[in-house]
């Protein structure tokens, strides 16, 4: 899919420019409400990530426009500035998912791949990656096209993991996908070490190969590389 | 002792200790008076009989006539002003006079004469002179106070006025206080005193609070870069432990600093009132909620809750109330110990969390403070009962703390205003 990131700071975009691309994006960059009023004008975009806060305008007025000229694109608005009315605000004008910095690339990601599904596919197309197959909409997982009994999280942890194949998922970024901001806590990780050998049980279980490797007590890597 | 009180008091001091001098300098000014008026008349009397001897050497008729006595050789010095008492049948008592005596003759005759003049009995002096310097007293007394209330009342209302907006000032509201003017100088004074001073706090509390806000948001994207890069250096494969160690340690520092900045955004923002809608919250939903989402950690500590209830809605924020009871609730399963149990009370007033765990050396008191933390969670921040603490402010809830050994128990109580 192709993406306009639209964020003042140079280094935070190209970070997010390059984790992108990785996923085998097509990524532009903007670093300004000026550049980004000409990118858009010209090409078409799946997907917009906007900050709020730029030097020379306002996020939400790029995705006013956005919305006033009918262009379909996604919109992940993120901003440092958490701030509640800013997020109902930007929700209400059209944008479909909002981000408080810092935040995860892995969860950029994730949300990247969750509003392009909802946008293209109604959000009924399969993730596949080898044997395993996942219905988001229906939370339910296959291997070999076998029904995998999961708890909730389990599931969210295996989407989260497949949406983010070969990559670092810390411990930290997989309890904040998990609970979100503010049920941060030492017994999620444990939690989180616990259900990750569940996981690999279960789906041994039903044939599938153990993908989940474990980088030292930092994360996990769910990956078929070396 | 309020400052009419004060004056008043003052006054009657004053007047108590005025009274008896007034009393005894009356009574001498009185006495010297009516002295003074008698030997006036009686020396004009004497001239009247003086004249009428010398011109018909008859005595006059006279209602000042004591006696007249033919002169002997004692030594008086006349004429003479004398006090004598004298006996009186109408009354039957001693009444007192004021007698002169002068020499004269008649018919060739040397006399004596006597004159005489009543005079104002002492008790009776004094006793009026009470009379009319109490009522004096107590009609300036009265006066005093009335004058005194009126001056109270009146001019000092901006005074109070002014008092009472001083009172409900608080240095985070936006609008700011207006002060009654007043036509006495010195409330003036003070007014411009107390607006500059107001001004002053405004201006550094506003500063103060900027630099939070700029500090904890401008550290935010920062963050997230060196972030980034902690984690594309421990994506590379070509690392020995030593290393691996030191970026984990690294990073998780880095979310710990992200984590506080966070924080005191989000009080900040509590404290901004930036959370001001007002809608109908279900409680007991929001424990459900919560409750479920928790439910994993919960069934891995292998935690034994039970719960109480009640339906109950409250109107305040709908994001506070979930942070509020979030904080709550991680707080008692965070510090519970493996198998520990898990009280929630819910009534109409009232939100209770009960839960096992380990006997804190915490000070109960310091338990609201910001970066206190019990010995068992050396992972948490220790700012979610601060954050707790100041939602309950923002609505007026109390928030209590109880420890009966490893028992912890947090009360929430509900402002009555808020419960719908």
């Amino acid at each position: 899919m192709k993406i306009l990131v639209i964020e003042d700071n140079i280094e935070m975009l190209q970070d997010i420019k390059s984790f992108l691309q990785e996923e085998g994006n097509i990524c532009e960059i903007a670093p300004s409400y000026k550049a980004a009023q000409d990118k858009i004008g010209i090409f078409p975009y799946d997907i917009l990530v906007v900050d709020i806060t730029l030097p020379d305008g306002n996020g939400l007025d790029i995705i006013k426009a956005v919305k006033k000229e009918n262009i379909d694109a996604g919109i992940v608005i993120i901003s440092a500035k958490n701030a509640v009315g800013d997020k109902v605000l930007g929700l209400e004008i059209g944008a479909d998912d909002y981000l408080t910095k810092p935040f995860y690339l892995a969860e950029l990601n994730a949300r990247i791949k969750a509003i392009y599904r909802r946008k293209v596919y109604n959000g009924s197309k399969e993730i596949h990656f080898n044997e395993i197959k996942i219905k988001p909409d229906s939370y339910e997982v296959f291997i070999h096209n076998h029904l995998l009994n999961l708890t909730k999280k389990e599931f969210d942890i295996i989407h989260f993991f497949v949406v983010n194949r070969h990559r670092l998922l810390t411990k930290e970024a997989i309890a904040e996908h998990l609970w979100g901001d503010h049920i941060e806590m030492a017994d999620s990780y444990k939690f989180i070490y616990t259900h990750m050998a569940n996981l690999r049980k279960k789906i041994a279980q039903k044939g599938g190969k153990d993908y989940i490797q474990s980088i030292y007590s930092v994360g996990y890597k769910f990956t078929d590389r070396e | 002792m309020n400052l009419v009180k004060k004056t008043n008091t003052n006054y009657l001091i004053f007047l108590a200790l005025l009274f008896p001098i007034m009393v005894i300098v009356d009574y001498f000014l009185i006495q010297y008076i009516v002295n003074s008026e008698v030997e006036e008349i009686l020396l004009h009397e004497q001239q009247r009989i003086t004249f009428h001897l010398d011109e018909e050497g008859i005595l006059p008729t006279s209602n000042y006539l004591f006696h007249t006595v033919p002169m002997d050789e004692s030594l008086e010095h006349l004429p003479e002003f004398r006090d004598t008492l004298l006996y009186e049948g109408y009354a039957n008592k001693q009444i007192p006079y004021r007698t002169y005596t002068f020499s004269s003759s008649i018919d060739s005759q040397p006399v004596k004469i006597t004159l005489k003049h009543v005079l104002l009995e002492i008790n009776e002096l004094i006793w009026l002179l009470f009379l009319t310097t109490s009522l004096i007293t107590f009609l300036l007394v009265l006066g005093l106070y009335f004058i005194n209330q009126k001056v109270y009342t009146r001019a000092w209302q901006p005074f109070f006025e002014n008092l009472s907006k001083l009172k409900n000032y608080d240095v985070t509201q936006k609008d700011p206080v207006y002060l009654d003017g007043s036509q006495i100088k010195e409330f003036e004074e003070l007014n411009t005193v107390i607006t500059t001073l107001i001004d002053q706090v405004k201006k550094d509390f506003q500063n103060l609070k900027e630099f939070n806000e700029n500090i904890s948001h401008e550290i935010q994207t920062p963050l997230a870069i060196i972030r980034n890069k902690v984690v594309l250096l421990l994506e590379s494969k070509n690392l020995d432990e030593n290393e691996l160690k030191n970026l984990e340690a690294l990073y998780q520092q880095i979310n710990k600093l992200s984590k506080i900045g966070k924080s005191l955004i989000l009080i900040s923002r509590i404290e901004n009132q930036e959370f001001k809608r007002l809608e109908r919250v279900d409680v007991h939903t929001i424990i459900a909620n919560i409750l479920s989402n928790m439910e994993e950690i919960i069934n891995f500590k292998n935690l034994k809750v039970s719960t109480e209830l009640q339906t109950v809605s409250i109107e305040c924020d709908h994001i506070l109330a979930d942070i509020l009871f979030t904080n709550l609730i991680k707080n008692a399963v965070q510090h519970n110990k493996d198998g520990g149990t898990l009280h929630i009370l819910l009534t109409e007033g009232k939100f209770e969390i009960t839960n096992t765990g380990e006997v804190s050396d915490i000070a109960t008191e310091k338990l609201f403070q910001r970066f206190q933390k019990g010995s068992s969670a050396k992972e948490s921040l220790g700012l979610g009962l601060a954050i707790t603490q100041k939602i309950c402010e923002i609505y007026g809830f109390q928030l209590d703390y109880v420890r009966n050994e490893a028992l912890h128990t947090f009360s929430l109580f509900f402002n009555s205003d808020t419960i719908t």
